[in-house]
């Protein structure tokens, strides 16, 4: 029962970063491993502002999580943009953002090192939660990951821009002769999916430490767990980016992860072939009637 | 030249697994992100035989080649028929799940202690002879994998899978068995990976989990995607600029000040991300591809003229 109340707790930020990353790939349609990297600078943005600028950890957590985001949309306007503009391909995105994530990695290890950074909180109050404790840090936590996940669900269903965001999603040509403004709608999910990951990266950076390779780390899995969630519109997405991040977090709790990459790994072939297996029997049933 | 010889065995594990990456990835469309599970699963096969059980060198490699051959078959068998986003992530995962494994097997692989020390696979009773003579059978493997490559461009079975790769619905119209012969090339291609592998135990003696990580899958294909994935020699090109450059020319020949020679291998894998986005954006096809296609001949800029028309 600790280990499932735990894992929820842990879950949080994991939601963030699953949500974050699903954004992406609904709009753009490829799996973007420099996400990772996104995670990580938030963590590293707040270290700045609060272990050596010396502000206070929740006065650091807003400008940190703003540059995340600002740093995500620099990415797209500057890679990824061009990228889908020249017409590179799908697996070819994929590659080109292992590029961009190497650089980036291997750029905060030149200027961070590899020491653990750890943050400085000046009031760990702790709590009970059905007789577990939790700290304040991971109250906020739960917090913010219900309201970054309550606000993505606004943006994109209660407002003009969600509109542009998931008219460009199905359908990016005729978004474009609609008038949409791709690149403007595109910049800002890109911008709340990087403030999500950067939240992300902040609260995995509270709950333990800050290094290099912290969103390196958890990028396989938030990939494997988001198809395996499959992204559908992005209600299904937000769903699917939460129950990833629960299941990820339960999962690493309970087993050793070598049995719990085992397990995911199954699960993710088994989830896939059963959906093809779906998609061809549909297409029979087309062709029969 | 003894403190040339290491580093070039090094380069040329790097230019064999990059040879069978662009027979999976160049050849036949297979996307393997998870090169660095099958060469050390190969490994560490090898040199647990070899070290804990005191097999013969050869027979090791033997059998380690079959076992990685064998995990890649069953693995084939489940993912080759998905579409390549999802054998992309499965191959990573699969590459992760071999990390792990030697991490935290540790009664059977020492973990994070190390493994060692693996010998040669043969002694002629002068170590630097010895070492050289080993980077000779390294260079003929290499040698040998690329004629191979070079042949299979002319021959029907190549042709056989680069229709595969360029219209697999289309391949399997005309009768052809595709997801056979994609499981059966995928097979042998990674337990060639394994055997290579297996060689390279030999090469680094001492074994630790490190040697294991995504960096190597990466470092493999960037050489070949900067080389051009569709060239035979497109592996052989781009490890030179990238490993060669890095742990030979700059090792070996540049005066690096110290404070900044502990930087180099940060650098070294920064700019080698650096390569990759540049290629990628300006030179997909790799420095050996052929002519830059014209962006009015690629299908999708002719559906966006057709929209703003």
């Amino acid at each position: 029962m600790d280990t499932l109340i735990i894992g929820l707790i842990e879950a949080a930020p994991l939601v963030l970063a699953a949500i974050g990353f699903t954004l992406i790939y609904y709009l753009n349609g490829f799996i973007n491993v420099a996400y990772a990297e996104t995670v990580t600078s938030g963590a590293y943005f707040a270290i700045l502002f609060n272990s050596i600028l010396g502000l206070n950890f929740y006065a650091a957590i807003v400008p940190a999580a703003l540059l995340a985001g600002a740093l995500s949309a620099l990415t797209y306007v500057a890679v990824f943009r061009p990228a889908l503009r020249r017409g590179v391909g799908k697996i070819e995105m994929i590659v080109l953002s292992v590029g961009l994530s190497f650089l980036m990695r291997h750029a905060v290890r030149l200027f961070f090192g590899v020491d653990l950074y750890l943050f400085d909180i000046t009031d760990p109050s702790y709590l009970s939660v059905f007789g577990t404790g939790v700290t304040s840090a991971q109250i906020w936590a739960m917090v913010l990951a219900v309201l970054i996940a309550v606000g993505a669900y606004l943006l994109t269903y209660k407002t003009t821009y969600g509109q542009q965001i998931r008219g460009l999603a199905s359908n990016a040509d005729l978004a474009a002769t609609s008038g949409i403004d791709p690149t403007k709608t595109s910049v800002l999910v890109w911008f709340v999916s990087g403030v999500a990951g950067g939240l992300a990266g902040i609260f995995i950076g509270v709950f333990s430490f800050v290094d290099y390779t912290l969103g390196w780390n958890l990028i396989l899995i938030i990939i494997m767990v988001t198809i395996i969630g499959g992204i559908g519109s992005v209600r299904g997405a937000l769903v699917a980016g939460a129950a990833t991040g629960i299941a990820t977090a339960v999962l690493t709790n309970l087993s050793d992860p070598l049995y719990a990459q085992v397990f995911l790994l199954l699960l993710f072939i088994a989830v896939l072939r059963f959906r093809a297996a779906a998609a061809r029997s549909v297409k029979t049933l087309m062709a029969r009637s | 030249m003894n403190a040339l010889v290491f580093p070039l065995q090094g380069l040329t594990i790097i230019v064999c697994l990059g040879v069978l990456l662009h027979l999976q990835f160049g050849r036949t469309g297979i996307v393997n992100f998870g090169v660095v599970g099958f060469s050390g699963l190969g490994m560490y096969t090898t040199g647990i035989l070899v070290v804990n059980y005191e097999v013969p060198f050869a027979l090791a490699l033997l059998i380690a080649t079959a076992l990685t051959g064998l995990v890649a078959f069953l693995l084939g068998l489940l993912i080759l028929n998905l579409e390549s986003e999802a054998v992309l992530v499965a191959t990573l995962a699969f590459s992760t799940i071999v990390f792990y494994l030697v991490t935290s097997e540790s009664w059977l692989t020492e973990g994070v202690v190390g493994l060692g020390t693996v010998p040669r696979p043969f002694d002629v009773g002068d170590t630097s002879t010895s070492q050289l003579l080993f980077l000779l059978v390294l260079v003929a493997i290499a040698a040998a994998l690329l004629v191979y490559a070079a042949r299979l461009q002319h021959a029907p079975y190549g042709r056989l899978l680069f229709s595969i790769q360029d219209n697999e619905t289309l391949s399997r119209s005309l009768g052809k068995p595709t997801f056979r012969h994609k499981l059966v090339f995928f097979t042998v291609t990674c337990a060639a990976m394994g055997a290579i592998g297996g060689l390279d135990a030999s090469v680094n003696q001492f074994l630790v989990p490190r040697l294991l990580t995504a960096d190597l899958t990466f470092v493999v294909w960037i050489a070949l995607v900067l080389g051009g994935r569709k060239r035979v020699f497109g592996a052989v090109l781009g490890t030179l600029l990238t490993v060669g450059i890095f742990d030979i020319v700059i090792e070996l020949y540049v005066d690096v000040p110290r404070e900044f020679a502990q930087q180099l291998p940060n650098v070294q894998l920064m700019l080698f991300g650096l390569t990759l986005i540049l290629v990628i954006l300006f030179r997909p096809q790799g420095l050996l591809g052929e002519r830059r296609r014209k962006p009015q001949d690629s299908p999708t800029a002719e559906s966006r003229k057709k929209v703003q028309a």
